[in-house]
């Protein structure tokens, strides 16, 4: 229930982020928390230009979350069996290394 | 060793930890909700009450509304008699489990809202939903009857009960009022006929008198 670590989420790299789930099923949880922690204020802070699309379905379908990157690159996550700690690594991950040299300099 | 060295060697003496306990030795630390606890009771009464008094009962998850898009939506929602709800969502699962809505149980998960009105005021609710980006609707109980987004949005298009009902009974009255033409068909067409009759027998009448008079003049 608790959210992961105390690492924000920066969308700065981040163009689009779909979600879609059927809140029926039992497997949504983690997407649920993906989405309400990608659509906190924080988050929204980083990036005004990112949307956040949702999409509530009811065909028992699986939830999927699509993201697209600003360089064009796509990372889809299919959330029936993961858990909120994988999603949020992996996409974290992801958006760290596409950040620019610089910001990974400054880390340095 | 000298004094101090001895001093500093004792200081800093490698301490370790004290060995953790196997797991599953000790239960899982879950923080439980005390179901007896009055305040849980008190939240229970009053969901029951919501669910007895508000024809129409929806859920929405808001990821991040800030507290002045609230305050917008919560003024625009109750313009048209619609309240907004907050209930912990232990508190709704318990008080789910023992009534009739208990499959509206997976739907209260993260942050949720209830937004509840007397009358299902569904069109408007889904207009003043869709102004705000961060609330997404997930699904809705009226009248009883669980729905979810798109049953809502189909329960939104549906016409009043009035204009069904007078459909409905403009459909049934087809027929006998179809039946009632054909049978008094014959009779009008006589009637029809007759009147044509006189007509033409009467401007007849009146044309051989226009010549008789003009003959006479």
């Amino acid at each position: 229930m608790a959210a992961p670590g105390k690492v924000s989420v920066v969308l700065k790299t981040v163009k689009k982020i779909a979600i879609q789930f059927s809140p029926f099923e039992s497997n949504v949880r983690s997407t649920r928390q993906f989405l309400s922690m990608v659509g906190s204020e924080k988050a929204r802070a980083t990036n005004m230009n990112c949307e956040v699309i949702t999409v509530v379905k009811h065909d028992k379908s699986e939830p999927v979350v699509d993201i697209t990157y600003v360089d064009g690159d796509r990372l889809v996550m299919k959330g029936a069996n993961l858990t909120i700690s994988e999603m949020m690594n992996a996409f974290q991950s992801r958006c760290r290394d596409k950040d620019p040299q610089a910001k990974s300099g400054e880390k340095k | 060793m000298h004094i101090l060295k001895q001093k500093l060697m004792a200081v800093t003496e490698y301490i370790p930890p004290p060995p953790a306990a196997p797991r599953g030795a000790y239960p899982s630390q879950s923080r439980k909700v005390k179901e007896g606890s009055p305040l849980v009771l008190l939240m229970k009464k009053e969901m029951g009450k919501v669910f007895q008094e508000n024809k129409m009962v929806a859920v929405a998850q808001n990821n991040g509304c800030n507290a002045e898009d609230m305050m917008m939506l919560r003024h625009s929602l109750y313009k048209h008699d619609i309240r907004v709800r907050f209930f912990p969502n232990e508190v709704a699962r318990l008080f789910l489990k023992e009534s009739i809505y208990c499959n509206m149980t997976p739907l209260f998960m993260g942050p949720t809202i209830l937004i509840v009105s007397k009358e299902p005021k569904v069109k408007e609710m889904l207009k003043t939903l869709r102004g705000s980006p961060q609330m997404t609707l997930v699904g809705g109980c009226i009248e009883n009857t669980l729905l979810s987004v798109q049953g809502l949005q189909n329960y939104s298009k549906l016409p009043s009960v009035t204009v069904v009902q007078g459909e409905l009974v403009s459909g049934l009255t087809m027929m006998t009022s179809r039946t009632a033409s054909l049978l008094q068909r014959h009779p009008t067409h006589l009637s029809a006929l007759l009147q044509q009759y006189i007509k033409q027998q009467s401007s007849d009448a009146g044309a051989e008198a226009a010549p008789k008079a003009e003959e006479a003049t």
